[in-house]
């Protein structure tokens, strides 16, 4: 598979550019992000003759769908396509599309921050910066670059079916997943398919251990594919108890006022942060740029987060009522550089456990 | 007009359509071959092959495959071969609704049915599971059926797999003269006897016929593995290959991997003609007689029974299943008026962004390609039928190839042949149009073949030497003489169309997507209502196009088709 | 003028040969028979002028256009010629009147034109009652006729048929060879009409080629062929006749069951193996008692007696064991067994070329 490599010679040129631009300007190493953009009527307009953005993204399909059809009616005559998949399959399809000389995405938003990193590294993203990342988002969650933020964030959790298990013997922790009890009870998702899945086996791995895993995958466990299709099976009753999955499905499913609750395991729940960015060969660059910036607007981020059930690094978007906070639980820590270093290892490994 | 010119528009036609296919088979096939052979930096190499054998997460799927053909293929012969007989030559009652319902469950796409398996028989929120606790008043872990195990991949396969043998089987039946059976009962021969020494035997090659497409349709099947087999925490052949395709993507070992399956098709292919060659088949052809049908008495109920039995299972369950998860709030109740919901249908048809762009797609997809397909195989069936120069035989052989490239094979050839120049065609609808006629063509080339060999060739020479050049008489003549087996032909590969999946799922993009990727995709994130209603959509596109083709004015209506010379 | 010269025809499949080296050459306005028995490769010299395959070697002409040879072959649709077909080959699907407009239709002839021309040749063939109906509710008679009129209507330079009453009733059959002949006087196309039957081929044709493997034996008009045979397979194939053979005595005699027997035609050569015919009705049989006048008699004994009712037809046996089939007159009737003397008129006795 053909993939963008920069030549030498360009790296060359970048590098002798850099180092005599950073003295001049005067600017941090880290500090390359360009000024953070407005909304312009401008943009609107030279969106609007586009008339037209497509979106690939890992998030749940109903919450893609309406901030959709939001942004829609916020801006007529645009349209948004969505293009929903699990962040590995997004991540392969993007490599497919781009080995081949087709730029069809304008936004992309995956559920693997690593995915960013190579993107980055090949050069295929383009700076931008919404003016509320610039004003209200976390530093540590921006690229230093500008090519991306933190869109979203959430947590990969356990789960269980309240008419199945009982409060006092639903699972506390990963170790207790191990019992024989659950023996056959345990859906599961899928690292080859899901990036939630693969960061949270990378973290699940580093601090508990593979032998977790190993053990796991002798307890008969139901193997889909995407960490949203668990918490569905979950609500189904199709199985007691989910090892892995999204915290912001179940959120939607419990407020819905089906029978599944969340656990935050004892030894830390995975943190997963899906960063946005816009491509540099964007089909429709202004379109690109108008959704991205209202993907960051406090609208779509508590449109996100009440429907969705997902986090918002936005400092004035905050949780509904009734969930737990992000300081209340005991978090993992995230490393996109790791995973995207580890990430066929992770999956090799997987599947060697697993058989699929 | 000048002589010359008009020769050279019929002669150009047998090098035109020569190099067309060419491009459209030995171009995928040979990319295939380049691939398997090299490593990731493009030398020759085998080791591709060597870990194909050596690698157990290679030789595991290929193992587990052969075995799931195997048994689909046996399950299928011993449930089809009598429902088969019973339709064809006996009294059983409701014979032509049996028939029908058999073609229901034909052109139900084999992933459609894998789904309403699980939404039927998933161990515990499956209907059917949650039924019999209801019923028993068992405890929550008793499961009755189990759909997530390499049986429960096996039947929900049967059940769709079937109709091939079925078709093969009551058709032979159908063919074979009254007048043979009759001189065995006036030797003396019983009813049971005649069947048993006259009618099963003669059937017999249509039967083998029938287990071996069986046997290689599941060999190549994608759908129903990819939904089935992976919860159940195993991989077949297809799946496997399709697996290669994350990301870092191993096209070379994919296209290794695809090679075993293209291999054992060409040899099971070989031996399905030699069983068919060996014994007069055509013998099986004859025209004369009324069929007698034999009279089963007190059997006749239970002939019925066994035969309701199979059709519920295959098609009235599993409709039920996807109508019930369409309505119902949570797909896994049962509808009441408490659950009842439109907001699936709101859901689908209003906010799911690609719906509209998939079924637009796939109706597009579905005509062009019926209609290529078509008048691709009748142009190629004209050539072929009516001469056997070497010219025309290396054409038939080219046209009957891709019946030996799986789906997913050929998926990769074309993802492999297309996404480099000269022509870039992968993110096009073309190249999804490539492969759905790639696919269909030979059974649509076979389907007009014989229907030419109906039609005496006396009545195209008539045309010719009364001034109409070659593709004048085709036009003029031989078309319209072929009417009812066109809109056949038509009708089949446009429910193929309908039904593929394994090639689509390579090959598509964000804006070439098609309903059974999308499908496919809601499958991956657990939207089983949305599946549903698509998957009703899809029937009824499906019904009212093949209700709406048998319509068009001229083929079938009013014309008098009396004496085929 | 020549109309149709085939020149040097040869036509093969692999290792077979349908058609060898075959001469041939039809004058304008001539109907020719090719007369032989099935695989005598007349059908192929036919479809080898309608232009549906290419020779192998030498050339047809149509006209002054050489349509033919192995290097390029004319389609048939660049030749005006047209064919009546052994199984008609009628377009199911189109009534009388546009299975014969089909050919005007194509040249483009305008339609006002069409219609008078379709109208015409009904009526010639006597088909105007069914124009309209569609070809399965014809009787097999009108079915040929519309065949017929559809070859005609295109005023073709040649027309071909092929077997075409083969497939009609016995009675019908015999009615429509002069309704063919009086249709070929009619127009006068140059014809090449293909059959198995002497009868078709006599009350038909100008002239009739009679094959054999691939081959033209003889041609000539009919009288020609039927009276003077030129060889063994012409003269047994045309109307019965026996083969007398035996060693030739001068160049008018030959040694027959002990008899020399005279005869005209080709000069035998003495001490040679020959043969002569003559014809089953020009035998005649006396009682075994009295030695006829004629030289021209030997004795055999009756083997066979059939009442045919306006004959009688014989098998007997010459002396030396040949056998001959005799056609007689049903008065006079021998028991098998019965010693005959067998009368084979001078006249009638024709040395054939070995």
């Amino acid at each position: 598979m053909r993939t963008h490599r920069l030549t030498r010679r360009q790296v060359l040129q970048g590098l002798a550019a850099t180092s005599l631009a950073l003295p001049l300007l005067g600017r941090k190493a880290f500090g390359a992000a360009p000024a953070p953009s407005k909304v312009t009527p401008g943009l609107i307009e030279a969106a609007k003759k586009e008339g037209e953005a497509i979106w690939y993204t890992a998030v749940d399909l109903p919450v893609a769908e309406r901030l959709g059809k939001a942004f829609e009616a916020k801006y007529p005559g645009m349209t948004l396509r969505v293009e929903r998949s699990g962040g590995e399959r997004i991540f392969q399809r993007i490599s497919q599309e781009y080995g081949s000389n087709l730029h069809k995405v304008d936004v992309v938003n995956s559920s693997d921050a690593a995915h960013f990193v190579v993107w980055k590294r090949e050069g295929m993203l383009a700076p931008y910066v919404p003016e509320d990342v610039a004003l209200h988002y976390p530093k540590d969650q921006q690229d230093p670059d500008g090519l991306f933020a933190t869109w979203r964030a959430w947590l990969c959790v356990i789960g269980y079916n309240t008419k199945l298990v009982k409060k006092e013997d639903a699972p506390k922790s990963y170790k207790d997943l191990l019992d024989p009890k659950w023996m056959g009870k345990i859906v599961k998702a899928h690292p080859g398919y899901s990036g939630t899945i693969l960061t949270a086996t990378y973290q699940i791995a580093r601090d508990v251990g593979w032998d977790y895993f190993e053990k796991l995958s002798k307890q008969k466990v139901m193997q889909v594919q995407s960490s949203a299709d668990p918490p569905k099976r979950l609500a189904l009753g199709e199985r007691a108890i989910m090892a892995d999955g999204n915290e912001y499905n179940l959120f939607q499913l419990k407020e819905k006022g089906d029978p599944v609750e969340i656990v935050y395991p004892t030894e830390g729940t995975p943190l997963i942060v899906g960063p946005t960015g816009v491509l540099k060969d964007a089909p429709h660059p202004n379109g690109a740029r108008l959704f991205q910036s209202y993907l960051f607007s406090p609208e779509a981020q508590k449109l996100m987060v009440d429907f969705g059930g997902l986090r918002s690094f936005h400092a004035l978007v905050k949780d509904k009522e009734g969930r737990t906070p992000l300081k209340d639980i005991k978090l993992m820590k995230d490393d996109p550089v790791a995973v995207e270093k580890q990430a066929d290892e992770i999956k090799a490994k997987y599947t060697s456990y697993f058989k699929v | 007009m000048t002589e010359t010119a008009r020769l050279d528009a019929s002669r150009a036609v047998l090098p035109l359509f020569a190099g067309a296919l060419f491009l459209l088979v030995v171009l995928p096939v040979g990319w295939l071959a380049v691939f398997a052979f090299s490593d990731h930096a493009g030398h020759f190499t085998l080791s591709n092959f060597r870990l194909l054998v050596t690698d157990p997460s290679f030789r595991d799927p290929l193992v587990t495959a052969l075995a799931l053909a195997v048994s689909v293929s046996v399950i299928c012969s011993a449930v089809a071969a009598p429902m088969g007989y019973l339709v064809a030559r006996t009294d059983m009652p409701f014979r032509r609704p049996v028939r029908l319902l058999v073609m229901a469950s034909f052109v139900t796409p084999p992933f459609l049915g894998a789904i309403a398996w699980e939404l039927l028989a998933a161990p515990n929120s499956g209907l059917l599971n949650q039924l019999y606790r209801a019923a028993r008043g068992a405890d929550p872990d008793v499961v009755l059926f189990d759909i997530y195990t390499f049986w429960g991949l096996a039947f929900a396969i049967c059940c769709y797999t079937f109709p091939y043998v079925f078709v093969l089987v009551a058709n032979a039946l159908d063919r074979i003269p009254a007048d043979l059976e009759d001189a065995s009962s006036m030797l003396g021969g019983s009813a049971a006897r005649t069947a048993r020494k006259v009618t099963i035997p003669l059937a017999l090659p249509a039967l083998l016929a029938g287990a071996l497409v069986a046997f290689l349709q599941t060999m190549t099947l994608f759908g129903s593995p990819a939904i089935l087999a992976l919860p159940a925490g195993f991989h077949v052949i297809t799946t496997k290959i399709w697996s290669l395709f994350q990301y870092p993507p191993k096209p070379e070992l994919a296209a290794a991997a695809s090679l075993p399956l293209l291999l054992l098709t060409v040899v099971l292919l070989r031996a399905q003609a030699k069983i068919l060659g060996r014994r007069g088949y055509t013998v099986v052809g004859g025209k004369s007689g009324e069929v007698r049908p034999v009279a089963l008495g007190g059997w006749r109920w239970p002939a019925f029974a066994f035969c309701f039995a199979v059709l519920c299972l295959s098609v009235l369950l599993p409709y039920g299943a996807l109508f019930n998860a369409a309505f119902s709030r949570i797909p896994s109740q049962p509808l009441t008026f408490s659950n009842f919901t439109f907001s699936h249908f709101q859901f689908v048809f209003q906010e799911l962004s690609s719906t509209k762009l998939a079924i637009k797609n796939t109706f597009y997809l579905g005509m062009s390609a019926a209609t290529c397909g078509t008048i691709f195989a009748l142009v190629i069936a004209s050539l072929t039928a009516r001469a056997a120069t070497l010219g025309t035989r290396a054409l038939s052989f080219l046209a009957t190839a891709p019946i030996a490239i799986p789906g997913i094979t050929l998926g990769v050839g074309l993802f492999l042949a297309y996404t480099r120049g000269p022509v870039v065609l992968y993110g096009t609808l073309w190249i999804l149009l490539l492969a759905y006629v790639t696919i269909e063509l030979p059974a649509a080339y076979q389907q007009l073949q014989a229907a030419f060999r109906g039609i005496s060739g006396e009545l195209e020479e008539a045309s010719r030497i009364l001034g109409a050049s070659r593709l004048g008489t085709l036009r003029r003549v031989t078309a319209p003489l072929l009417g009812p087996s066109l809109v056949a032909t038509w009708c089949f590969i446009f429910v193929a169309v309908m039904r593929e999946l394994s090639a689509a799922v390579i090959l598509f993009t964000s804006e070439t997507k098609v309903l059974s990727v999308l499908i496919f995709d809601l499958n991956e994130s657990g939207d089983l209502a949305a599946i549903s209603v698509l998957g009703l959509t899809m029937l009824v596109l499906t019904a009212v196009i093949l209700v709406a083709a048998n319509r068009i004015p001229g083929f079938t209506g009013g014309m008098k088709l009396g004496r085929r010379i | 003028m020549s109309s149709v010269i085939l020149r040097n025809l040869t036509k093969r499949y692999g290792t077979q040969t349908a058609l060898d080296d075959v001469t041939l050459e039809i004058e304008h306005g001539q109907l020719v028979c090719l007369l032989g028995p099935s695989g005598c490769g007349k059908t192929t010299a036919l479809r080898l002028v309608a232009g549906f395959m290419s020779p192998t070697a030498g050339e047809i002409s149509l006209g002054d256009r050489v349509v033919s040879s192995p290097s390029r072959t004319l389609s048939p649709e660049q030749r005006n010629v047209s064919m009546v077909f052994q199984g008609y080959a009628l377009w199911p699907h189109m009534t009388v009147a546009q299975n014969v407009a089909y050919g005007l239709e194509v040249r483009r002839v305008d339609r006002a034109t069409i219609a008078k021309k379709v109208a015409a040749i009904l009526q010639t063939t006597h088909l105007d009652g069914v124009a309209d109906r569609y070809p399965a509710e014809l009787s097999g008679g009108q079915q040929q006729r519309v065949s017929l009129a559809r070859a005609l209507i295109v005023e073709p330079e040649t027309l071909l048929l092929d077997e075409p009453l083969s497939n009609l009733d016995t009675g019908l059959r015999e009615e429509m060879r002069f309704e063919m002949r009086r249709l070929h006087d009619a127009y006068r196309y140059t014809s090449i009409y293909v059959t198995h039957d002497q009868g078709e081929a006599m009350t038909t044709a100008d002239r009739i080629a009679v094959m054999n493997a691939g081959r033209i034996e003889q041609f000539g008009s009919p009288e020609e062929v039927y009276e003077e045979p030129r060889s063994e397979f012409v003269a047994r194939f045309l109307g019965g006749s026996n083969i007398l053979r035996g060693k030739a005595i001068d160049a008018t005699h030959l040694e027959f069951a002990g008899a020399p027997i005279e005869c005209h035609g080709v000069p035998l050569a003495a001490g040679r193996d020959a043969a002569v015919s003559i014809r089953q009705h020009h035998i005649a049989l006396s009682n075994g008692v009295s030695r006829p006048a004629s030289p021209n008699a030997v004795q055999a004994t009756v083997v066979r007696n059939v009442f045919l009712g306006s004959t009688r037809d014989y098998v007997v046996e010459a002396k030396g064991g040949s056998q001959l089939r005799i056609i007689a007159a049903p008065e006079q009737s021998f028991a098998p067994g019965t010693s005959v003397w067998v009368t084979l008129p001078r006249e009638h006795c024709r040395a054939l070329v070995s």
